[in-house]
């Protein structure tokens, strides 16, 4: 049995209300998802906070993860990413783009010389950030690692709100169109 | 997963609003707004799973950092007043019958029930389907198995949580097709733990949402006489969360 299915019966299990089950399961993820919280809120008392907080989710949520179907991490990773975003976006509120007035979509055609590419399986996700331009892909990665806003974005990558909503729009219809192919 | 009327202009701007969301650009008040969308509308939600699918590779990106010791014990005294207070005792059954069902043979480990078509009809061909999970519990008996069924991968998954007895027995999973049908053994789960057992092809199209998956202990080797003579010690329907 690999670890990610000995996390996923360790999830099982503390869906049944298993404390030894959900004492393995932190001793086993913890560092993981303790690591996820110092890196989006890069404070060491709010990311012990928010790890308490993560695991009370888990202990909730556990019945949930049959329902999801996807990896086990990476559903931990999720629970413990969205909360810490969450705790980020309450700190400095943006303001809403849901609503934004002409929320215009990029054209999404592939750039002509990326457009041939060999198919392949595994490392999918990797290949196609590699066919996006590199302070593109590397603008994506931070949004989600680290969980930075538009607005930060365009501060570190030296370009307008605007032209950042953009990249990234465009970035994530060309990566759909990637793992799409 | 995309309805006839939905433009293909509506698809990317969902397709982009729910990478919007995982990446975690959104205020939290889009974000509140995405995940009221995500609870009522399944194709929406199945485009932001798929977003989380595709971009869980970033998260080899957070390398592990040990959390302070003084965390879980906190943790453990939040979640769990009752036992924090036994100076760290544990509840006795729950320790006693999982250190039980260590020591026997059909221990902690998954068991894989494989099958091979995946368009058996289980689940019909619509994508991506909620799977069908099942608990299945017993009163006054301390195994519980959770059975979940991917029709992804067309894997039946059945893990055993707990068991309480042991000596030589069999455990023989059974569909309880429902009516007054008699229960039909899917086979004897392995004394190992870990197999895989392949549902008969003529039993796949029976097993749908609503039947029970049932557990009984029998004789070694699995019942004799085709029908369960043990005490069912597990079961549970399935269902789709």
């Amino acid at each position: 049995m690999d670890a990610g299915e000995e996390i996923a019966v360790l999830i099982s299990r503390v869906a049944l209300r298993d404390r030894t089950a959900f004492s393995a399961l932190y001793t086993a993820t913890a560092p993981k998802l303790f690591s996820v919280c110092l890196r989006i809120l890069k404070d060491r008392t709010e990311a012990e906070d928010a790890l308490q907080e993560v695991f009370v989710k888990v202990w909730q949520r556990a019945d949930r993860f049959a329902a999801i179907g996807t990896s086990p991490m990476g559903w931990l990773v999720a629970i413990a990413r969205n909360h810490a975003i969450d705790i980020l976006r309450a700190r400095r509120p943006l303001a809403d783009s849901i609503e934004e007035e002409g929320r215009s979509l990029p054209d999404s055609s592939p750039d002509p010389e990326v457009a041939t590419v060999v198919k392949g399986e595994g490392r999918r996700i990797d290949r196609c950030m590699e066919e996006l331009e590199s302070d593109r892909a590397s603008a994506v990665r931070s949004a989600y690692v680290e969980g930075l806003t538009y607005q930060e974005l365009a501060e570190r990558h030296g370009v307008p709100l605007n032209t950042m909503r953009t990249w990234l729009r465009r970035s994530l219809l060309k990566l759909r169109e990637c793992l799409d192919r | 997963m995309t309805r006839p009327e939905q433009s293909e202009g509506d698809r990317s701007r969902d397709e982009v609003l729910a990478g919007e969301y995982v990446l975690g650009v959104l205020s939290l008040e889009d974000r509140r707004r995405v995940e009221a969308r995500i609870e009522h509308d399944r194709d929406f939600a199945a485009i932001v799973a798929r977003w989380q699918e595709n971009l869980t590779r970033l998260d080899d990106e957070y390398a592990p950092v040990p959390p302070p010791s003084h965390l879980f014990p906190a943790l453990e005294a939040r979640l769990f007043p009752d036992t924090a207070a036994a100076e760290g005792r544990r509840p006795a059954g729950l320790w006693n019958s999982l250190f039980l069902w260590r020591a026997i043979s059909f221990a902690s480990i998954a068991l894989l029930i494989t099958y091979v078509s995946l368009d058996s009809g289980w689940i019909g061909i619509r994508q991506p389907a909620a799977p069908l999970v099942a608990e299945m519990v017993g009163e006054g008996s301390s195994l519980a198995l959770m059975a979940h069924y991917d029709a992804q991968n067309g894997r039946l998954r059945i893990t055993p949580v707990a068991a309480g007895a042991a000596d030589e027995r069999s455990l023989e999973l059974w569909l309880v097709p429902g009516g007054s049908d008699p229960a039909i053994s899917l086979g004897v789960l392995p004394q190992s733990g870990e197999g895989e057992v392949e549902i008969p092809a003529n039993l796949r199209s029976r097993i749908a949402e609503g039947v029970t998956l049932a557990v009984s202990m029998e004789p070694f080797g699995g019942s004799p006489t085709g029908q369960a003579t043990g005490p069912v010690i597990a079961a549970g329907q399935t269902r789709r969360p």
